[in-house]
């Protein structure tokens, strides 16, 4: 591999975890919502929404599985 | 409202524009700011915009200390944001101060002879298999803590990621130990057979916005 190619795709693999940081990392906000109809409130929701890459969430679900 | 990243209430409010080519805006409370932008349309979350959203967030100064927030969060409007600003200032001020001058940088491991190993064991019998895929999980466990030690000189904190192929350590590091870390890595890769190895870096500490006492209590 010349080192041209080599530095390439470093970068490309280094993007791929950058890019993975970003939607698996950072500081996770927490939210409420209030559905309602015509200006009445019927249902409300507190809200933690998680976003990760499918991979985080497979070991997540397979470590809590284990441990049941 | 596009969130971007926590940053503290003096910070200088960054130029330029967002995903959506609206203004960068800083809103602000007593301890704490935070970046974000107009964006009236609900973001699609693709590569692109999660690599924009990265650049965005890696050409912010250096010396500006910062948690990013995860991709894509919004809020949907000014006093929402301020009211989220306000409920957390507290933690995030303390741990803006904690990660003031330092960076992420991403160490990936990958030994391509694990692969062919296991692919060859599983055409042999499961027992096989199992026993190959026991070997790999234990050479992975011995390059973490071989990877910990060695950059633990420059490392403030360190958080292994989940990784479905090899190994992946994130580091916290000041930005001028970095050409030490990355030496050291490259002498261990070469000094051994650990395949492939990238640093990737330096970034806004995507892993370190919770410290690890607090994320593990």
């Amino acid at each position: 591999m010349s080192d041209d190619m080599e530095r390439w795709s470093n970068e490309q693999v280094a993007l791929v975890d950058l890019i993975d940081r970003v939607i698996g990392g950072g500081v996770v906000i927490s939210g409420d919502i209030v559905i309602g109809i015509a200006g009445v409130d019927l249902v409300y929701l507190g809200l933690r929404l998680v976003l990760a890459p499918a991979h985080e969430v497979e070991e997540s679900v397979a470590l809590r599985r284990r441990s049941a | 409202m596009l969130l971007y990243a926590v940053i503290p209430p003096e910070a200088t409010a960054p130029d330029g524009h967002g995903l959506a080519n609206h203004p960068l805006e800083t809103i602000r409370s007593a301890l704490a700011a935070m970046i974000v932008e107009e964006c009236p349309d609900r973001l699609a979350g693709t590569n692109d915009e999660s690599r924009t959203f990265a650049e965005i967030l890696c050409n912010l100064p250096a010396t500006t200390p910062l948690l990013p927030i995860r991709f894509p969060t919004m809020l949907a409007t000014r006093s929402a944001v301020l009211a989220e600003l306000q409920a957390n200032e507290t933690a995030w001020s303390k741990r803006l101060d904690e990660l003031r001058g330092l960076s992420e940088v991403v160490i990936r491991a990958q030994s391509p002879s694990s692969d062919r190993e296991l692919d060859a064991a599983s055409r042999r019998s499961g027992t096989s298999y199992l026993e190959g895929r026991a070997a790999t999980l234990r050479r992975r466990d011995a390059s973490v803590a071989e990877i910990s030690q060695l950059v633990r000189h420059w490392a403030r904190e360190t958080k292994v990621l989940p990784s479905q192929q090899g190994i992946r350590i994130a580091c916290l590091v000041s930005p001028a130990d970095i050409p030490q870390l990355r030496d050291a890595v490259l002498s261990w890769q070469q000094a051994g057979d650990h395949g492939e190895v990238v640093v990737g870096g330096p970034w806004p500490p995507f892993s370190f916005v919770v410290d690890q006492e607090a994320e593990s209590a």
